[in-house]
């Protein structure tokens, strides 16, 4: 099973970055490879088991189910139904924790799944970069670094 | 039961920041509420169930039991065995996690313990600033003055 983990520190209250990420439909206003989303089912998006159909800017389409959402400990975890990328098995958390030391906020995102041996290493690589990095820095963007 | 949960972020690699606070015989070397520190009966400082002994810099005695310490995790657990202030069932965990962009750690120090009536927030202010956010500010400036 590969595992892909990546962290930052976000400059912003852990409060306000999680009202940025929490929307499980919401990817499209802050990640800049996201181009459109929506929930199935007209179901809210944060209800547990509610399925995200979004597509990448490049066209890819990905289906996601919602496992876990927690306000209390800021964190969603969600798996992989469908997508182009050749993973099975895939389970991914976004989790936030204050940083009590100043007003910021420390940010873990990781994810596990199954894949072809000869691609693993390129597959961390590109969800752990272009997916997860990627999203961290818009973050900081957005909240000024 | 009052919680205490400070953290912060340190420039330095997990590895670097880890091999100063895994010694559960080492505070006295950065932290500047500890005068003295000793491990009673002379066994290893990472043997689980050892007891530190602590001269506070006010002369205060204070004694520590290693609970938990894991390489791998890079955490540890301890409680408060004796104690001049009122601190009781004090169980506190700190751990390290790698922030992957830019090779830093995020240092996460938290307690739980039960005291008298009315002393609660003297008690967590005192805590979570003159040891917690001291020791954060001290192993800081350690590393700088190692690097």
């Amino acid at each position: 099973m590969a595992r892909v983990y990546v962290s930052s520190v976000i400059n912003g209250r852990s409060d306000r970055v999680w009202a940025r990420v929490r929307d499980f439909n919401g990817l499209p206003n802050w990640h800049p490879a996201i181009g459109e989303s929506r929930i199935e089912g007209g179901e809210p998006a944060d209800k547990i088991g509610c399925v995200r159909d979004f597509r990448l800017r490049n066209g890819d389409r990905i289906r996601e189910k919602l496992l876990g959402l927690s306000d209390y400990e800021m964190f969603c975890t969600y798996s992989i139904l469908e997508s182009p990328m050749g993973v099975e098995n895939y389970v991914a958390t976004l989790r936030l924790t204050p940083v009590t030391d100043g007003d910021s906020t420390f940010v873990e995102w990781t994810a596990e799944f199954d894949c072809a041996p000869d691609r693993e290493a390129e597959l961390i690589a590109s969800i752990g970069g272009a997916v997860f990095q990627g999203g961290f820095d818009a973050l900081k963007r957005a909240f000024g670094g | 039961m009052p919680r205490i949960v400070k953290s912060t972020v340190i420039n330095a690699p997990t590895d670097r920041v880890w091999n100063v606070l895994r010694d559960f015989n080492g505070h006295d070397r950065w932290h500047p509420a500890v005068a003295t520190s000793a491990i009673e009966r002379s066994q290893p400082s990472d043997k689980i169930g050892c007891v530190r002994r602590f001269k506070l810099a006010d002369g205060g005695e204070l004694r520590e039991q290693l609970l938990a310490l894991s390489d791998l995790e890079q955490s540890f657990s301890y409680c408060l065995l004796d104690t001049p202030i009122p601190l009781f069932n004090y169980v506190a965990h700190v751990r390290l996690l790698p922030v992957t962009d830019g090779d830093r750690t995020f240092w996460h120090w938290e307690c739980r313990f039960t005291t008298r009536a009315g002393e609660e927030a003297r008690l967590v202010d005192m805590v979570g600033e003159q040891i917690y956010q001291a020791g954060f500010d001290a192993v800081r400036k350690h590393l700088s003055e190692a690097a």
